[in-house]
């Protein structure tokens, strides 16, 4: 009697491993709404689940950071205190703004987060989206300024140097938040991960059989989910920003999201969708922005001078083209047959 | 200590076990990859699932939220056919048919998600 417990104890464990090294190779996948997008993420590993929630927790604290749309939170209150006096702000707004300065200076001010005014005009990512007064623009305009962003590192602070300007920290607190995840992925012990924070995606290592991640290119002029190419990724980071992802029409005009500091409009640059790969996401967030704003030909040779980072640029004309770092782990592949792949310029 | 016969019984009920529960989720497995379960998630809750596959007859319904999705499926696809939310990119999304497919209503806070493994591509960036 004894013995038989024996054996049916080391039968139990012998089944219990079996399980738990089936579970080790499937993921654990999980959809969650946050930053006013939704956040999907795969995770390999048996603290996957762990990892995740850990995950969707600091995305909740970092959007409450970040966003505008809280007036407790360290943007909402730079803003309002705008002009009058520094405000201390989390460690990670305090990256943010530093990057943001920096790729702002990089780019020559085709990224700018003092845009807040002008974001705010034209009602972006509300229910009420609506072309602004051209006046009210261009008074606005004179309150976009990167070099009015005052941080003080040594007391955790930071202001705007004018009254009344605003920054706005939508096009780059994704890309902070991205990285966050792949930071704690690790310290979680995950070595295989994905994550898609409302279309930026940032994958740790490499699927758990070896093969690199393969991550489609949106194709700018279809339904979601379709693309024109898919570029295989380990460790990496990529960022698209396009004309079709937020948009309304007014009197049959389309204006986008995306606006150029420098006019205050939706920028109109030749390009309707800039993507970047890089190996972090921050930097890949601020830069998809920026090129997008600057057009082809500047983008092409400013992103060739960037080491570890390339891009992919689809044109008005529907041509598309990438960097020559990606010649490797591009693959052109336009199912609706619309676009030309350039490969050769 | 355990006797001989103890180590066959061992052995045999070991193997037993193992290719019972080898079998077992191959089998589930193939059930899994053979019909398409689409998941409608409401507010980070799963609120419905359909087996797209055996829907014979044209079926609506609407999630109601801030917003309001109107929901069809047919056999083998599923999609937001109509919806008042101000972006608009769940019916842009148009139909849904193949695993890993994901439609979402971001304003509404619904999503719809065919499950199982996309075989080409494991995201879209966007």
């Amino acid at each position: 009697m004894y013995k038989t417990l024996k054996v049916a104890i080391l039968v139990i464990i012998l089944i219990i491993a079996l399980v738990a090294c089936k579970g080790w190779q499937k993921p654990v996948e999980s959809e969650n709404f946050l930053m006013g997008t939704i956040i999907s993420q795969r995770v390999y590993g048996k603290n996957a689940q762990k990892a995740i929630d850990a995950v969707n927790r600091r995305i909740l604290e970092l959007e409450e950071l970040m966003t505008v749309n809280r007036s407790a939170g360290d943007a909402s209150k730079i803003n309002e205190m705008s002009g009058k006096s520094l405000v201390p702000i989390d460690q990670s707004t305090l990256q943010v703004l530093k990057k943001a300065v920096y790729f702002s200076r990089l780019t020559g001010g085709a990224f700018d987060v003092t845009v807040g005014k002008i974001v705010q005009l034209w009602g972006i990512s509300t229910d009420n989206p609506n072309v602004p007064d051209k006046q009210e623009i261009l008074d606005s305009l004179k309150l976009v300024n990167y070099e009015d962003i005052i941080i003080d590192e040594y007391s955790c602070s930071a202001g705007l140097r004018y009254e009344n300007q605003s920054i706005d920290l939508g096009g780059i607190a994704k890309g902070y938040a991205g990285d966050e995840a792949i930071r704690l992925y690790k310290e979680y012990g995950i070595t295989s991960a994905y994550i898609n924070l409302g279309g930026n995606v940032v994958v740790l290592g490499k699927k758990p059989d070896g093969s690199p991640w393969r991550i489609g290119i949106q194709n700018p002029r279809s339904s979601n989910g379709k693309y024109i190419g898919i570029v295989e990724v380990a460790d990496k980071t990529v960022v698209t920003s396009g004309d079709y992802e937020r948009f309304f029409e007014k009197d049959g005009v389309r204006y986008h999201h995306i606006i150029d500091p420098k006019t205050g409009y939706p920028s109109n640059s030749d390009l309707i969708s800039s993507t970047i790969i890089a190996d972090v996401s921050v930097d890949a967030d601020a830069l998809s922005t920026s090129t997008f704003i600057m057009g082809l030909e500047k983008s092409i040779d400013f992103v060739e001078n960037l080491e570890g980072v390339e891009g992919i640029f689809i044109t008005k004309d529907k041509k598309v083209y990438a960097t020559s770092g990606l010649r490797d782990s591009f693959r052109f592949s336009d199912e609706s047959g619309e676009f030309e792949y350039v490969e050769k310029r | 200590m355990l006797k001989k016969g103890d180590i066959i019984l061992l052995v045999i009920t070991a193997l037993l076990s193992i290719s019972g529960y080898v079998g077992y989720s191959m089998y589930m497995d193939r059930i899994e990859s053979l019909s398409k379960i689409a998941v409608i998630r409401y507010e980070d809750q799963t609120i419905r699932r359909i087996n797209i596959d055996t829907v014979d007859k044209l079926m609506e319904f609407t999630v109601n939220g801030i917003y309001n999705n109107k929901i069809l499926v047919e056999k083998g696809r599923i999609r937001v056919i109509e919806s008042d939310c101000p972006d608009q990119v769940c019916v842009r999304t148009g139909w849904l048919t193949k695993t890993g497919e994901l439609a979402v209503c971001v304003p509404n806070r619904l999503m719809i998600k065919i499950e199982g493994e996309n075989l080409e591509i494991d995201g879209v960036t966007h």
